[in-house]
């Protein structure tokens, strides 16, 4: 027989362990929902990647290529190359090399960096992310730093 | 028995018909307050291009593939093998731009007629996440084209959610679906664009009116004082409101068309991610943000421009339990109106300072470098060479 004289208690008690199953139950569906929709991590390793017809370039020139997902300039300085991440420090959008002043400039709000990837002016907060390069037989390669 | 009459008796043997045809009745009928006039079809308006958005989304859907490699082709395909297709685009291009105009104008109506103060605070506060709603489906259906300026805008849109404080990283990486921009964020605006916002926003207009069919429409007595409006003084929803609303039904489409043929919206280039196209500028509704975020520069004023840029928002949802005032009528309201005032001419000129910046101008017939934050630098250029561009 129930004990009448304590409803409350056995019923609060009731109450709370359905509350606390449900909770349970759905958190057990959303969070698996939630977690796929995080972006899986894909482009491979940014690591000795080969820039393409490297040594066709012309000492001046730069070209931006992709290396794991990522825009990177690539200039060719005299014998030497350089490489950086092209997207702007402000805001992404992605710089190009101006061979006659020695300089990156931005499309978008006008930035100068110079030819270390150092803000000369303009509003980026910090340097372009500088790629590591490796010369090995006439072939070029860029890593991320 | 016609067939009409047939299908009636045909539910009312099933069904308690009554009780609907009560419902549907009281509905149409129902009494505004008399001084509903034409300021009150802003609401309708937007609801009307909600409608007109579906309807035509739909129809793009059908030849829209939301691939980097085939969205700007679709969209050319569209427009001009598809029968019609250039003026579906046209109309939902357009539409997007004139909904949030209709909703912009709808708030700021409610807003100096006090119709947002008690019991209504609840109304507005579901208005404002439709506004929010609103600027979301005109962010995501932007990119879909896939084309240059649409690409970088995001991009750089995106890029400003990295300045967030604490979670802006990952809220970025998020929001792309990656590190750029490619086509994991075209699939996710795409989703969010045509799945997920139009059944949440679809939630939030039916609430937004069963709340306001349950308090009518507010006049402009006191806050606790209105008095009860005898019928016979009401305007009859229908037909007296709906007539207008047909009248703005009808302009609307005329508006739609007109823009459609005379300033039809570009294609524009198809994106290219390793490229940045000059003069990238967000749709004229993120202008004052972007203007606002570009005077808060390092690490500190970043988290700041943020806050600024958040706060109108802030505002907007909690300003129904700030102004508590009883008052509705904007001439005993100045400094509410004032302060509404202030804020829609501060987003106007911030606007204009965005729209502005970064080209050249010519005011009182001197040429003007207007720089990023909206400066004049006059051009001098006696030698064509002296031109003061403020790098
Ligand atoms: C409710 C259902 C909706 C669906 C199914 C839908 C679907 C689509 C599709 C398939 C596109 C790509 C085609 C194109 O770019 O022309 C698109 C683009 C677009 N949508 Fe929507 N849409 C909906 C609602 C809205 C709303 C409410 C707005 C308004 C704020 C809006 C604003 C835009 C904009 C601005 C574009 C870019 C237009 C262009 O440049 O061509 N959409 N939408
Ligand atoms: S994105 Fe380069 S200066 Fe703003």
């Amino acid at each position: 027989m129930m004990d009448i004289s304590e409803p409350s208690t056995r019923r609060g008690f009731l109450d709370w362990l359905i509350a606390a199953c449900s909770s349970v139950a759905g958190a057990a569906l959303v969070i698996p929902g939630l977690v796929y929709l995080w972006p899986a991590a894909k482009g491979g390793a940014a690591e000795n990647v080969e820039v393409e017809g490297a040594s066709d370039m012309s000492p001046g020139q730069a070209r931006t290529i992709q290396i794991a997902g990522k825009a990177v300039i690539v200039v060719r300085k005299r014998s030497e190359y350089r490489a950086f991440l092209a997207a702007c420090t402000h805001l992404g959008c992605l710089v190009t090399w101006d061979s006659s002043r020695n300089e990156f400039l931005c499309p978008c709000h006008a930035a100068v960096f110079d030819e270390n990837g150092e803000v000369v002016s303009g509003p980026p907060p910090s340097p372009l992310p500088r790629y590591q390069i490796k010369e090995v037989g006439g072939k070029v390669y860029v890593s991320a730093a | 028995m016609g067939l009409g009459r047939q299908i009636e008796s045909f539910l009312d043997d099933r069904f308690d018909t009554e009780t609907a045809r009560g419902f549907v009745d009281k509905q149409a009928h129902k009494r505004l307050p008399p001084n509903t006039g034409w300021f009150h079809v802003f609401g309708s308006l937007s609801l009307l291009l909600f409608v007109s958005q579906t309807i035509t989304g739909i129809l793009l859907l059908i030849y829209y593939r939301p691939t980097p490699e085939a969205a700007h082709e679709s969209i050319q395909y569209i427009t001009a093998e598809v029968y019609f297709g250039w003026l579906y685009r046209q109309i939902h291009a357009w539409g997007g731009t004139l909904m949030i105009l209709a909703v912009v104008f709808h708030m700021v109506r409610t807003y100096f007629w006090g119709a947002y103060k008690k019991p209504r605070e609840l109304t507005w506060v579901t208005g404002v996440l439709i506004f929010i709603g609103t600027i979301t489906f005109g962010f995501t259906g932007y990119l879909l084209p896939w084309n240059q300026l649409a690409f970088w805008a995001t991009t750089v849109g995106t890029e400003s959610a990295n300045k967030v404080p604490l979670i802006g990283s990952w809220l970025q990486y998020f929001l792309r679906g990656g590190d750029a921009v490619t086509g994991e964020t075209l699939s996710r605006f795409f989703v969010v664009h045509v799945i997920i916002l139009p059944w949440l926003f679809t939630g939030l207009v039916v609430v937004h009116l069963i709340l306001m069919r349950l308090n009518n429409l507010a006049t402009f007595e006191r806050v606790g004082e209105e008095k009860p409006s005898p019928p016979e003084y009401g305007i009859p929803f229908f037909p007296v409101h709906v007539a207008k609303e047909g009248v703005v039904v009808v302009l609307l489409l005329a508006v739609l068309v007109t823009l459609s043929v005379l300033v039809p919206w570009e294609i524009g280039e198809p994106a290219d991610p390793l490229s940045t196209p000059a003069h990238i500028k967000p749709e004229w509704y993120f202008l004052p943000s972007y203007q606002l975020l570009k005077y808060f520069e390092g690490p500190y004023g970043a988290i700041i421009g943020i806050f600024a840029c958040s706060l109108p928002f802030f505002l907007l949802f909690l300003w129904p339990f700030l102004d508590r005032g009883k008052e509705r009528h904007p001439k005993r309201r100045p400094l509410a109106v004032g302060f509404g005032l202030l804020g829609l001419l501060g987003a106007l000129f911030l606007g204009y300072l965005g729209h502005i910046s970064e080209t050249e101008q010519t005011f009182f017939g001197k040429r003007y470098y207007i720089d990023l934050l909206g400066r004049p630098n006059e051009i001098v250029d006696d030698a064509g060479t002296s031109e003061s561009k403020a790098h």
